[in-house]
């Protein structure tokens, strides 16, 4: 079992990182296609999507069921199938591997909930070292801004409800969000995350990223499956 | 005061929970839940509440796990860590609610079969001690055991060999006894070896029933009233560093001809 570590595999990893409303899925898109159309293997891979959990995953948040502990854990689990069955494979494979949401997402969120930093931490040491990780920062009113026009209400574990933190929604979502922040702040020196202002306009973001992209695969022309 | 292993979970209060957690640990076919189900009539009948719990019984994740077992395709840290979400669920909704109102909890099984089975597959063993590390210390584990040879009759005449409990994940080119063979082998390894770290009271598991259940019943007495521990069923340091294979002949002794009488 290797511990998280710079792999050795042919592919890249690349992932995105930050609060809801940085606007890092919205990123990540425009760089899957642009990886596409200039003709490299491209596989997306997103955060709490493993077909063999989400069952459980999914009534245990109908249900209200989970605890700091098995929230903590179910995400593990299902970011370990996609692990074991997707990404390393992929990168074995020379693919170029794009995630939404990384084991900073759970460091960050577990931590807020009460988890052990340092339990948290070794549990996800099976996570392979990223190419580069993303960090979109932006201040925390500007991401409540995009968020809470954008949708009818926030659901309950992301608004952290079950912390009891206050019993409005919109406010509870306001503290939890913040304390999330705080934890990525830290994680910036921690793991050495790439930051990018997500305030900038979205061009000027992607431009950022495509450059730092191409830097890290110019090594490894070989990625490309087209001409 | 009650402690885990390492880390305490969010609102877990240790102060409170004032019951009495024990542990059946053992090998696949080794006789636990029978030992169980004649151990909870006896508690009851001196006035003690039971609860008695058991590995994939969580209402969160015990279906989930049935069904990814069921396509064979899970990878073995999911697999590590879906039985790890299936522990934390029922520590914190069964278990520490039990201890919590004076109960005397019976497990089936403990972090110490899911850590067993983790490390036989291969996972780093300080990883996997990490991830139980929330777990309650019990007041007492008393640890089932039989040698291999003794358990291949057990299991094979009372339910068959099954895919998992065979190791087939681990050795998929042998054939089911061999693998069976090869992987039960391995735990009992680890069982041994965790016997000592984790202060086991281990128990032979090779006579009857009524034999076992006496030894338990002893052991449990003693926990209960807050006695020292019977050393005649401690077993001693150097057997438990035998080599495997000498060590299931020396549980298998007399044995091997009058297989499962107890099934």
């Amino acid at each position: 079992m290797k511990r998280y570590g710079e792999h050795r595999f042919p592919g890249k990893l690349f992932v995105v990182e930050g609060i809801d409303g940085s606007g890092k899925s919205t990123q990540l898109m425009l760089l899957h296609q642009w990886l596409q159309s200039e003709g490299y293997g491209v596989v997306f891979s997103e955060w709490n999507s493993s077909p063999l959990v989400r069952e459980t995953t999914r009534r245990g948040k109908k249900k209200q069921m989970l605890t700091p502990a098995t929230f903590s854990l179910i995400h593990a689990t299902d970011f370990a199938d996609r692990m074991e069955h997707n990404i390393l494979p992929l990168l074995k494979a020379g693919a170029v591997v794009l995630c939404d949401r990384y084991i900073y997402t759970a460091f960050a969120r577990d931590v807020v909930r009460g988890m052990d930093r340092k339990w948290v931490r070794e549990l996800y040491s099976f996570a392979v070292k990223p190419t580069a990780a993303f960090y979109f920062r932006v201040p925390l009113e500007v991401a409540m801004k995009r968020i809470l026009e954008g949708r009818s209400g926030v659901k309950f574990y992301e608004a952290g409800m079950d912390l009891g933190l206050n019993e409005d929604p919109e406010q509870s979502f306001h503290i939890f969000q913040g304390k999330i922040l705080e934890e990525y702040e830290n994680m910036i020196a921690e793991f050495d995350l790439t930051t990018v202002d997500a305030t900038l306009p979205i061009e000027e973001q992607q431009g950022q990223m495509r450059q730092i992209v191409k830097a890290k695969l110019a090594q490894a022309k070989r990625l490309r499956v087209a001409p | 005061m009650r402690e885990t292993y390492s880390v305490a979970l969010p609102k877990m209060n240790l102060g409170e929970l004032t019951g009495r957690l024990i542990v059946i640990e053992g090998t696949d076919g080794v006789g636990r839940s029978t030992q169980i189900k004649l151990l909870r009539p006896w508690l009851e009948q001196q006035g003690h509440a039971v609860l008695d719990t058991g590995i994939k019984r969580s209402q969160l994740a015990g279906r989930g796990i049935q069904q990814a077992k069921e396509g064979h395709t899970l990878g073995r840290i999911t697999l590590s860590l879906f039985y790890a979400t299936d522990f934390a669920d029922r520590l914190e909704n069964e278990i520490a609610p039990a201890l919590r109102a004076g109960f005397v909890v019976l497990t089936d099984r403990y972090i110490y079969s899911l850590m067993a089975r983790a490390i036989v597959r291969g996972l780093d063993p300080a990883w996997v001690h990490n991830v139980h590390s929330f777990a309650l210390k019990p007041d007492a584990t008393f640890y089932l055991r039989v040698g291999v040879d003794d358990l291949i009759p057990r299991v094979v005449f009372s339910s068959g060999f099954d895919y998992w409990e065979s190791g087939m994940d681990l050795y998929p080119s042998e054939d089911m006894y061999e693998s069976f063979r090869k992987y039960q082998t391995a735990l009992l390894a680890q069982f041994d070896k965790m016997a000592q770290e984790y202060d086991f009271t281990v128990i032979d598991a090779s006579p009857d029933i009524r034999t076992v259940f006496e030894r338990l019943r002893a052991g449990i007495s003693r926990v209960l009233k807050g006695e020292p521990r019977e050393p005649l069923f401690a077993q001693p340091a150097t057997e438990v560093a035998v080599q495997a294979s000498d060590r299931s002949e020396a549980a298998g002794t007399g044995k091997t001809d009058q297989p499962a009488a107890e099934h």
